[in-house]
């Protein structure tokens, strides 16, 4: 008597396995049922983003390192102030980009 | 190798489906999606429900209204497929938990713990009969990974499970079956699996 193996159990439950119910019918009564597609606003993000970037704007200018940035900046003089300014903006701009990239890819 | 190939292909027709079926609010190529995936996503929850076609077919509506509405959030890290599975096998938990048919479904098993009869000839009854005695997750588990041919890793992400727990209820569920056919096995003397 050769005792059962894994593949053995395999292949019983694959025969007991009836396979794909067919359609029948059930394919239409779904489309009849399906709803029209909500299209998802855009306001929402526009206001988010709006929010988001005047309260940046608030907090940033209240601080005396951004405004040393800033100043150096604007009179050409690249102080280690305007370098952490011009990175972090560049950070972020990356950090957008990539996130743009990776939604783009994803859809 | 020529499955996976095919595997690979049939993946790029439903990704360009689902592409076609968001970016032009396309019904029909939805459609598509639910002719091709309909047969194993009811085969999925009439088994999951132990034969109970009616309940399986509202499941299995349910679904694929389900994934039509989410079909924005459908991501190609997993198969189209596969996710379908895990939408069904959720809304089966769902009905689980707030429907009656589980408490119908504990009176069914208990019949099924009444002593089997002595010479059963036909295995598939016999097999049915042991997997109703393995636990709901060794079932499931075995449901997916070896009838339904889903990877070990799918059964995972369908299931919701670490995929440790995976391969352990589909060894654990496997030694069980071996065990109590091994019995028939004996029993039924010359009679050889396939």
């Amino acid at each position: 008597m050769n005792p059962l193996h894994d593949d053995d159990i395999d292949a019983l439950l694959q025969k007991s396995f009836d396979g794909p119910v067919p359609d029948a019918g059930f394919c239409d009564r779904v489309m009849q049922q399906l709803p029209a597609r909500r299209r998802p606003s855009a306001w929402p993000l526009a206001v988010g983003v709006l929010v988001g970037a005047v309260l940046c704007s608030l907090s940033l200018f209240g601080s005396s390192l951004w405004r040393a940035a800033w100043e150096g900046w604007l009179v050409g003089e690249w102080s280690s102030s305007t370098l952490i300014m011009l990175s972090t903006m560049a950070g972020m701009s990356l950090l957008a980009l990539g996130w743009t990239l990776a939604e783009a890819d994803d859809h | 190798m020529t499955c996976v190939a095919d595997s690979a292909a049939e993946a790029r027709i439903d990704q360009s489906l689902v592409a076609r079926a968001l970016l032009g609010d396309d019904r029909r190529a939805f459609e598509q999606l639910v002719r091709r995936h309909q047969g194993m996503v009811r085969a999925q929850l009439c088994r999951l429900l132990h034969g109970d076609e009616a309940a399986a077919d509202d499941l299995a509506q349910e679904t694929f209204l389900l994934a039509w509405r989410k079909l924005d959030q459908f991501r190609s890290e997993a198969r189209f497929s596969t996710w379908l599975h895990r939408i069904a096998y959720a809304c089966f938990l769902q009905t689980c938990r707030t429907k009656s048919w589980a408490a119908r479904h504990a009176q069914d098993d208990e019949m099924e713990h009444l002593p089997a009869p002595a010479n059963a000839m036909d295995l598939r009854l016999d097999l049915a009969r042991a997997m109703r005695h393995l636990s709901t997750a060794e079932q499931a588990v075995l449901l997916h990974c070896v009838q339904l041919g889903l990877s070990h890793e799918e059964a995972a992400y369908v299931l919701a499970m670490p995929l440790g727990t995976v391969k352990t209820h589909a060894t654990r569920g496997k030694a069980k079956l071996k065990t109590w056919l091994a019995a028939w096995h004996d029993a039924a003397g010359e009679e050889r699996v396939p």
